[in-house]
């Protein structure tokens, strides 16, 4: 069982469970509804890893890098091994037979990682070949993809498919949604990241050496933890995170152990640490490190595509999840009312403020700033500003603001300065303006006097 | 004077510093009509996050003045600007944003449930975001902020009969909560209006007699 929508799920079952009608996914009331006698244990992804292992290692046999994503879950770049096998057909085979021992298992083969699982899943009896992969996942719902919250609101706005997602313009997806909502329009047109081990360009790996080799567990997962933070440590400070990490160990013996651990997210310390974790006890605990370990390295490998290296941000975690919260908040108020401004020349704040969707990119400035705009008032600005001129009574005496009323109630004016003026667009049709600060017991205004009006056009607050 | 973007460096009576800062987890209410000052100390609290992460306001009436939050610092990248009206819809949307985004100030519309404010502020409590509460009403619920601050005078500098401008403020205010250890006091903050902001030193007892340190 894990924990789910709605409550603990069951992740798998034995046969006599499952002879009972519990299946995966099932809640947990139901499944114990229909075999009371059942016993019930919380997952464990770390003797998952354990038992997992050798899964890997047959695959590896025949393929010399995987990259495993969680426990029963291996993706595995076969471009480079077609030829020495002789065809896809012949690989494909040969890793049945390999995998019979194991029954249950699921192949696919797309060109993409995210095509591939979906092919997986649906592979019941044999392993599923997919030819096009825009093809092949233009009929599945968009249930498939990974943000249950932008699935809620696709299926609300009609969409169904990942082929009628994919139809929809990618700028306007970009606009609405941000980046999750451009990672899914790349996911639902078959776009997804090629599985080709590249290596960065700078070699970003962490490694640590032991002169005492690591037995224990508890050494283990303090050497796991400790390294993965470095790595993320290391590489955040370039504004990157990794999609793919290779974990090697040096036994006492002087034999050599490579993982590779990929993740459709970037790696977070935490999830790194984890993974790393898994790895280390899985090889610990199947004798696979004789004499225990002498040396540890973290490799990164696969920083991101282009447009997908997280560079903005300190924290990369932070940024995925502020990404998701704003995203969040579009779908509920609207992309019109989710904004980023920028600053730009001019005499009035309407002039001075360019806004923009969050999630697009900031408009060219058209006026400088630095120019010198004469007439506009000086800094502070108004840390308020109505969108249209508020109408505001005030009395006057020889040119001079002596009272103001805000609501009902008349307030004198303390202090005051100005006017600023502002000739205005005459040819457009546009009055002269004079602007005052005026200062009262309850409030500093920035007003506005046109054709014989006051008004209000920022509070100072 | 100290540049900085947050309201900092208060000594008060005994020696004891106090940071004025949007810390995660906790619940500030800014209490004040609109003219009274707190709404350039609301963004100064937001500016030093902003220079690692994503920030948001929560824009209710759709006044808020980005010029404003640029100059007390805030990174221009960072801010995001949330016009949310409807009362009905408010809670979500500041719930949606707390749960990714480090720090929120949010203006606060009237007739918003108390259960409403008290869920918020757990929920920033739980996923380490700090909040900042400007009601518009000019109240909250007890219970739901740990720190409170009132604006109770605010007076500007540099401007006279028809000289000069507005340079700076002096804003007098009263705060109280779990983050003053229960204590109620009184203290001023000196703000040019340009990235610098200070709680000057020397805080006063409040005028309850309460809270004399």
């Amino acid at each position: 069982m894990q924990p789910g929508a709605g409550g603990f799920r069951v992740v798998t079952a034995n046969t006599a469970a499952r002879s009972s009608g519990i299946a995966q996914g099932m809640p947990r009331r139901e499944a114990e509804g229909l075999c009371p006698g059942a016993v019930v244990l919380e997952r464990d992804l770390g003797a998952e890893t354990i038992d997992f292992e050798p899964v890997v290692v047959a695959i590896e046999d025949l393929v010399p890098k995987v990259e495993v994503v969680e426990p029963g879950l291996v993706f595995v770049p076969i471009q480079g091994a077609l030829r020495y096998y002789g065809g896809e057909g012949q690989l494909l085979e040969r890793m049945v037979e390999r995998l019979g021992a194991w029954p249950g298992g699921q192949l696919g083969v797309a060109r993409g990682p995210f095509a591939a699982r979906r092919a997986a899943a649906l592979a019941i009896e044999s392993p599923l070949r997919v030819d096009d992969d825009a093809a092949f996942l233009a009929v599945l719902p968009v249930d498939v993809l990974p943000d249950e919250g932008l699935v809620a609101t696709f299926r609300w706005l009609g969409i169904g498919t990942l082929g009628e997602l994919s139809q929809l313009p990618r700028g306007a997806m970009a606009s609405r949604f941000g980046e999750m909502g451009l990672a899914a329009h790349r996911l639902a047109s078959g776009e997804d990241r090629m599985l080709d081990p590249r290596r960065i360009n700078e070699d970003g790996s962490v490694e640590q050496h032991y002169e005492e080799p690591l037995h224990a567990l508890d050494q283990v997962g303090f050497a796991a933890r400790a390294l993965s933070g470095r790595l993320i440590a290391s590489l955040g400070e370039r504004g990157a995170a990794p999609y793919r990490v290779e974990v090697s160990v040096w036994a006492a013996d002087g034999s050599e152990r490579i993982r590779v651990w990929r993740s459709a997210e970037p790696f977070t310390e935490h999830a790194l640490t984890e993974r790393v974790w898994w790895q280390l006890r899985a090889w610990v605990e199947t004798a696979g490190v004789p004499g225990g370990i002498v040396r540890l390295r973290l490799q990164p490998a696969d920083l991101s595509d282009a447009g997908r290296q997280l560079a903005l941000e300190d924290d990369s975690a932070s940024q995925l999840e502020a990404a998701r919260a704003l995203a969040r908040a579009q779908t509920l108020v609207g992309p019109d009312a989710v904004l980023q401004a920028r600053v730009q020349g001019g005499r009035r704040h309407s002039e001075q403020v360019t806004w923009f969707r969050w999630g697009e990119a900031p408009p060219s400035p058209q006026r400088s700033p630095d120019a010198p705009w004469p007439g506009h008032v000086p800094s502070p600005t108004p840390a308020l500003v109505p969108p249209e001129p508020q109408t505001i009574e005030i009395e006057w005496d020889g040119g001079m603001p002596m009272r103001v009323r805000l609501r009902s109630r008349w307030e004198t004016v303390t202090a005051w300065a100005g006017p600023w003026h502002l000739a205005g667009r005459w040819w457009e049709g546009e009055a002269s303006v004079k602007r005052y600060q005026v200062v009262t017991s309850a409030a500093a205004l920035l007003c506005e006097v046109r054709d014989g009006m006051a008004y209000v056009v920022g509070v100072y607050d | 004077m100290e540049k900085t973007a947050t309201a900092r460096t208060a000594t008060k009576p005994g020696d004891a510093r106090w940071d004025l800062r949007a810390e995660p987890g906790r619940t500030i209410g800014l209490l004040g009509i609109a003219g009274g000052g707190l709404t350039r100390i609301g963004l100064s609290l937001l500016a030093e996050p902003s220079q690692r992460a994503p920030v948001a306001v929560v824009d209710v009436r759709g006044w808020l003045s980005p010029l404003a939050a640029f100059e007390v610092g805030i990174d221009p990248e960072h801010l995001v600007v949330v016009r949310s009206a409807e009362r009905q819809q408010w809670s979500q949307v500041v719930a949606a944003l707390l749960e990714g985004i480090q720090v929120v100030y949010a203006e606060v519309p009237a007739g918003v449930a108390d259960t409403h404010l008290r869920r918020l502020s757990a929920l920033a409590r739980a996923r380490r975001g700090a909040l900042l509460l400007r009601p518009l009403d000019g109240r909250l619920p007890p219970g739901v902020t740990h720190l409170t601050l009132q604006s109770e005078r605010l007076v500007w500098v540099g401007v006279d009969a028809g000289h000069g401008r507005l340079r700076h403020r002096h804003l007098q205010m009263r705060a109280w909560g779990k983050g003053m250890g229960g204590a109620e006091r009184l203290f001023e903050v000196e703000d040019d209006g340009e990235n610098t902001m200070r709680v000057v030193a020397g805080m006063v007892p409040s005028s309850t007699g309460r809270a004399a340190v």
